[in-house]
């Protein structure tokens, strides 16, 4: 256990129980701190992930924590550390330091209905959202998760996509539908489902994380069709090298992404510039 | 500011400081070719030249080094070791003006605010800080305007501040440390209120000398509500050359790197941060593309962060008018004229 007042840049180990390939260029790495510590976390927040000799790298928690003191990053083949991570096998060690961040406002989500749009390995941060509403689906309002990929292929947790439709709607889009799976799926951008959400917008909120571009037409979208600006929060993405508001990489404007977010409700960082690309 | 102030002469003073060399290290500024003076260990107290106008890194660098090891893993056995810094002695860093003292108190805002960094904690514990008033303004300087000089302006996170004034030394403290350091100079003479009234008459003064000045009167709010200003897209195509000079001379700037390197039987990896910058192409690039990757997008970035997102994210500004990033930038990129054209088409927008 690290002690309190220590160098909060020295990373725990953590044991890899399984590495799960979910599509041709992303896996999901499943963790439990090797200590034995407790360790807990909210849907949206990260922790920083690395090799020894290759450096770290944030990544978002795919899991939703049920107090078993373990955790999954779905992690899409990119860079150095990634690499290293992709080759893990079951009982390797990696280091990670966190979790990090604020992550997505559930609270504020109770008594509403609930749209979650996720653009490719967006869906990864955005999986304990929707298994937390599952969960307490009493709580919410009527819950759309919208999910766009480029092929049906290239879709994450497919089988967990078709259990959540016993309970949520799920919309499915795809740019080409050459790949074949079992799940109904719209060519189109994800941007097509909009039709398809039958609520008012206004006593909605929304959750969304994806591509840079995907992110910023479905906010303009969702504005359009009359929903309010405050309602809609977006993860973002950022280079980071400390998550704890030092390293000074990932700010927008006065927002840490590491610190403040990288969950944000749409107008406060929008004020900013260089937010989206 | 601990009351008691006591005034000391000049051959006292450097008496004092040699003093001093047995039991700490003492840096201070020491002038090389050109008229640079450059913070450097003093082998004697005469070496230290007490009227240098500007250094080109601040004192900055010995609390916060431009590169610095953080910790160790030993791959085999899985242990990581902390590497935090040691120095032989406990340091003294005499002769910091106020401008690079404020600096140092900006840069505490972000190292020890929620998250502490040990690393910067210690050194900075370690450090005993003696501040020297200017009694002259630097050639690019704008100190009053932030309020940063030319005489301190805080009270407290320094330990002692002298000021020269004909023939001696006025000699305040702003802690403990420093009130217990000075009891080992000779002939310390209690200051009288007359030594107070030529204080004040000494800083008038040198508040006559500056020719740069910037109004920052409603400026963060100005600089927001005008992301698009042309000025950006000028000067950075025009002038820019993305050098990050700027950055690197700032006493203000904290942004950093990490790296590792592993040894050659690959049995332990060092890994070491150092001082990275925002006007660097690759600082905001991620996997999916690049945040600004424009210079004129980096540019404003460090105007918009020195003076207004500072303000919101600690609570001061980021500048603290010490004028290096102009002195220093190869094609005298001025940020006070940056922000002064901004106002002047703030003016006239509202007129209209």
């Amino acid at each position: 256990m690290r002690k309190p007042g220590s160098n909060p840049l020295l990373p725990r180990f953590a044991v890899v129980d399984e590495v799960v390939s979910e599509t041709k260029d992303t896996f999901s790495v499943n963790l439990f701190p090797e200590d034995g510590s407790t360790f807990s976390y909210r849907p949206g927040q990260f922790n920083m992930v690395g090799v020894p000799g290759l450096g770290e790298a944030p990544f978002s928690f795919s899991s939703l924590d049920t107090g078993e003191n373990t955790f999954i990053h779905t992690i899409r083949k990119a860079g150095n550390v990634v690499g290293a991570l992709a080759k893990l096998k079951k009982g390797a060690k990696v280091h990670f330091r966190g979790p990090y961040g604020d992550g997505w406002p559930l609270d504020k989500a109770q008594g509403k209905n609930v749209i979650v749009i996720a653009g490719g390995i967006g869906l990864a941060p955005l999986r304990p959202v929707v298994r937390h509403l599952i969960m307490n689906r009493s709580v919410f309002g009527k819950v759309f998760l919208l999910y766009g990929a480029r092929t049906p292929a290239d879709m994450l947790y497919k089988a967990e996509l078709k259990s959540w439709a016993k309970d949520v709607d799920v919309l499915l889009s795809a740019d080409e539908l050459n790949g074949k799976g079992s799940l109904e799926v719209h060519q189109g951008l994800v941007t097509r489902l909009f039709d398809q959400i039958d609520i008012s917008l206004s006593d909605s909120i929304t959750f969304t994380c994806g591509p840079q571009i995907m992110m910023r037409f479905v906010a303009a979208g969702l504005i359009l069709d009359g929903q309010n600006a405050r309602d809609i929060y977006v993860s973002l993405e950022r280079r980071m090298k400390c998550g704890i508001g030092h390293c000074g990489h990932c700010q927008i404007g006065a927002q840490y992404v590491c610190r403040h977010g990288p969950v944000f409700c749409l107008p406060d960082i929008e004020r900013f510039a260089d937010t989206l690309l | 500011m601990i009351s008691d102030a006591f005034t000391l002469s000049r051959i006292d003073l450097l008496g004092w400081v040699d003093t001093l060399r047995a039991q700490f290290d003492i840096f201070g500024p020491v002038m090389k070719r050109r008229g640079q003076a450059v913070f450097e260990r003093l082998n004697k107290a005469q070496d230290m030249a007490l009227d240098y106008c500007s250094t080109m890194t601040s004192p900055r660098s010995l609390i916060y080094p431009p590169r610095q090891s953080l910790f160790t893993i030993d791959r085999k056995i899985g242990h990581y070791e902390t590497l935090v810094p040691k120095r032989g002695k406990e340091t003294i860093i005499f002769g910091i003006h106020p401008c690079d003292m404020h600096a140092i108190t900006v840069l505490d805002r972000t190292f020890l605010g929620d998250f502490k960094d040990c690393y910067y904690r210690r050194l900075r514990d370690d450090t005993i800080t003696v501040v020297l008033n200017c009694n002259q303004a630097c050639d690019q300087g704008f100190c009053p305007s932030m309020e940063t000089g030319p005489f301190l302006q805080i009270k407290d996170r320094f330990d002692l501040v002298l000021t020269a004034k004909c023939g001696d030394y006025l000699v305040e403290f702003g802690s403990q440390r420093g009130k217990d350091l000075s009891k080992r100079a000779n002939n310390l003479r209690r200051a009288s209120r007359k030594d107070f009234v030529e204080k004040k008459r000494v800083e008038m003064r040198a508040r006559t000398t500056f020719i740069k000045s910037l109004d920052t009167n409603g400026l963060p709010e100005l600089l927001m509500r005008n992301l698009d200003h042309p000025v950006y897209k000028r000067t950075a195509d025009a002038r820019c050359l993305g050098c990050t000079n700027c950055t690197m001379v700032c006493p203000t700037c904290y942004c950093y790197n990490v790296e590792d390197s592993t040894s050659f039987d690959l049995n332990t990896t060092t890994r070491s941060r150092h001082c990275d910058s925002c006007q660097e192409l690759n600082f905001a690039k991620v996997h999916e593309g690049n945040f600004r990757s424009s210079r004129q997008a980096r540019l404003r970035q460090f105007v918009t962060h020195k003076l207004a997102t500072w303000i919101e994210q600690y609570g001061c500004f980021g500048c603290v008018g010490c004028g290096r990033c102009m002195t220093w930038c190869p094609t005298g990129i001025d940020l006070t004229e940056m922000a002064k054209e901004i106002q002047r088409d703030g003016r006239t927008e509202k007129t209209i």
